[in-house]
């Protein structure tokens, strides 16, 4: 369960996120949609704790994020809006180093990265270098490292941004996997189409403001149009109802 | 596993895997002997050359007397003609003896007798040579002198009023560490490359990667991280620093230094103290590099100004050379130039104080302590993810 009550983030003249609200439910996938530069990653790291929030607030299980980050941080698995990896160190080696620093146990840390190699389906590069790993192969990474500690929130940052349709497709599987355990899921996406078949509740942001939330039959009622796509055009264009 | 251990074994690994860091971790140290062999060599060359003292004269055969003296002194007299000042310019003599052509008539009249020696005072090489010859000239005078008192009934030390003596109070060790007052720059030079390459890589180098925010978002407090990252890189940078610390000792026990004069032994005690007093020196060196780093936003950044760090070891060496000073208790406790001080009294085999020990390691370990909390603090400020 996250909440996020009414969070606004200024940086120096630019307001990036102003009085944004919403909640992510256990089990459900959460879909933030917006175009590029309204304010996702902005929201998205002022709730996994990176960016202090000028006012407002966040709860992930109850927690507070600020009050008790790394409290807060253990209940999350996040994948960020950078992507970098350690070119020197294996698959297995960078999911086994996030493990080791959520404070996962050593007898359980193996079989847990055994398990997630195997859920992504990377067996046969969990043993090399990530240098010179394609962009799917770096996602998986990324993907696995974020979800060792098994984490009841789930936050993922533009998961699918530059795939492959193959990985595409796997990182969306993996999401209703993660549904199905009865995991929260919010991530966030400028693609129509991924959010509107995935997400069962969609929060539509633009320049750094909530402007519609709702499942996809919702959000289409409130534009006043039919097509999904149409109706975030307009909504994102700032002339909604 | 505690997260400081998870730091610094994932930055253990990443930099052992770092082949080209590693190398220039470890190259330094490797040339450690040949640096000294070569200083050395360079010292007995300097010094066989006034042992072997060879003068070029023109017109010698006017001062039979001054010649014969010399070469019962040791020293071969080559006879020279033609342009003194161009084969001193073009360094074909290292100086020239000019007997003038009215030497005997003077010498017959009493009158003082000038010699010049043409020589260039630029020129270092041949600076103790020369020293020689001017104190084999003065010292003839002398005996001249004495001769001609003696010859009028006057004793020779009516002249002789005020004679300086000489005590050398340097121990043979001193001396020789003056001779190798630059291993102890060099091994404080290993601590601050050796553990560079990591010590940037895990701070500039993890915002060019773009890794930061992922490490940031697991539940570490950010000193933690700072405090696995720094015990990783000083383990590289100790290392580079012992092993140019043992390999300097050993080439110096082995080195011809009886040639020079010098007995060089070394206790397994002083090897012990030794490597106490400079043990700190690591820690510091990779918390300076790494509060450097962090500033950065990426590698060839951070190097840029990160080579000016290296400077910081060579100061106490320029202080020492330049302008030295008496040692006082203080400076012991002032970073650097304490680990400094330390290494070339040991090497001097001075005995000194636990106290000079403890007030230096102390102070550096805890200027390195307070560097790792201002690095944690910067990491800590949002513009490390979003600058």
């Amino acid at each position: 369960m996250i909440e996020i009550d009414n969070i606004s983030k200024r940086f120096g003249e630019i307001q990036a996120i102003k009085e944004v609200s919403l909640q992510a439910a256990n089990g459900k996938i959460t879909g933030l949609l917006g175009p590029n530069g309204a304010g996702k990653s902005t929201a998205l790291r002022v709730l996994y704790g990176l960016l202090k929030p000028d006012e407002g607030s966040v709860k992930v299980d109850g927690t507070d994020v600020f009050r008790q980050r790394p409290e807060a941080q253990r209940k999350l698995g996040v994948l960020p809006d950078a992507h970098g990896l350690y070119g020197r160190l294996s698959a297995r080696e960078h999911i086994s180093y996030f493990g080791r620093l959520h404070g996962v146990a050593e007898n359980e840390l193996e079989q847990q990265t055994d398990e997630l190699i195997r859920l992504l389906d990377m067996q046969s590069i969990a043993d090399r270098r990530t240098e010179g790993f394609s962009q799917g192969e770096r996602m998986k990474v990324c993907l696995a490292r974020a979800l060792i500690h098994r984490p009841g929130n789930v936050v993922l940052d533009e998961p699918t941004n530059g795939l492959d349709v193959m990985t595409t497709r796997k990182v969306r599987e993996l999401m209703l996997e993660l549904k199905q355990r009865n995991i929260t899921i919010l991530f966030s996406s400028h693609l129509m189409h991924e959010v509107a078949r995935l997400c069962d509740e969609i929060i539509i942001i633009t320049s750094g403001k909530v402007v519609a939330q709702g499942t996809t039959a919702e959000i289409r009622s409130i534009a006043g149009e039919d097509n999904l796509e149409d109706a975030f055009v307009r909504l994102s264009e700032g002339d909604g109802p | 596993m505690h997260p400081i251990q998870a730091v610094f074994r994932k930055e253990l690994i990443d930099g052992f895997r770092d082949k080209r860091a590693l190398l220039t971790a470890f190259l330094f140290p490797a040339l450690a002997p040949i640096l000294i062999y070569g200083l050395i060599y360079a010292i007995i060359d300097m010094s066989s050359d006034a042992e072997n003292l060879e003068v070029a004269v023109i017109n010698a055969e006017s001062a039979p007397a001054l010649i014969q003296y010399m070469q019962e002194k040791g020293v071969e007299i080559t006879t020279f003609t033609g342009n003194a000042e161009q084969a001193v310019k073009d360094k074909k003599q290292a100086f020239i003896l000019e007997i003038p052509g009215d030497y005997q008539q003077r010498l017959r009249d009493f009158k003082t007798t000038i010699v010049p020696i043409i020589h260039d005072s630029s020129r270092s090489d041949t600076r103790i040579s020369l020293r020689r010859l001017r104190d084999l000239v003065r010292e003839y005078n002398g005996q001249l002198s004495a001769l001609r008192l003696i010859a009028r009934g006057v004793s020779p030390s009516v002249i002789r009023g005020v004679v300086s003596g000489n005590q050398d109070i340097a121990s043979e060790e001193q001396r020789l560490i003056s001779l190798f007052s630059m291993v102890p720059l060099y091994i404080m030079l290993a601590a601050f490359i050796a553990g560079m390459g990591l010590a940037v890589d895990s701070t500039a180098g993890e915002r060019e990667r773009k890794s930061l925010e992922p490490l940031l978002v697991n539940p570490v407090q950010r000193l933690h991280l700072i405090q696995g990252k720094w015990l990783a890189a000083s383990f590289y940078a100790a290392i580079g620093m012992l092993s140019t610390l043992v390999l300097s000792l050993i080439v110096m026990l082995n080195a011809p230094l009886e040639d020079l004069g010098f007995i060089f032994s070394i206790s397994i005690q002083q090897v012990i103290m030794l490597i106490l007093a400079t043990l700190p020196l690591p820690f510091l060196a990779t918390s300076l590099e790494m509060l450097l780093g962090i500033f950065a936003k990426s590698f060839k950044d951070a190097q840029s100004y990160i080579g000016l760090v290296t400077l910081l070891p060579t100061l106490p060496f320029l202080i020492d050379t330049f302008n030295p000073v008496t040692t006082q208790d203080w400076m012991y406790a002032t970073p650097i130039f304490g680990q400094y001080l330390l290494m070339t009294e040991v090497l001097g085999a001075v005995e000194l104080s636990w106290l000079a020990y403890a007030s230096s390691g102390v102070s550096c370990l805890l200027l390195s302590v307070l560097l790792c909390f201002l690095t944690s603090r910067l990491l800590s400020r949002e513009a490390v993810i979003t600058g």
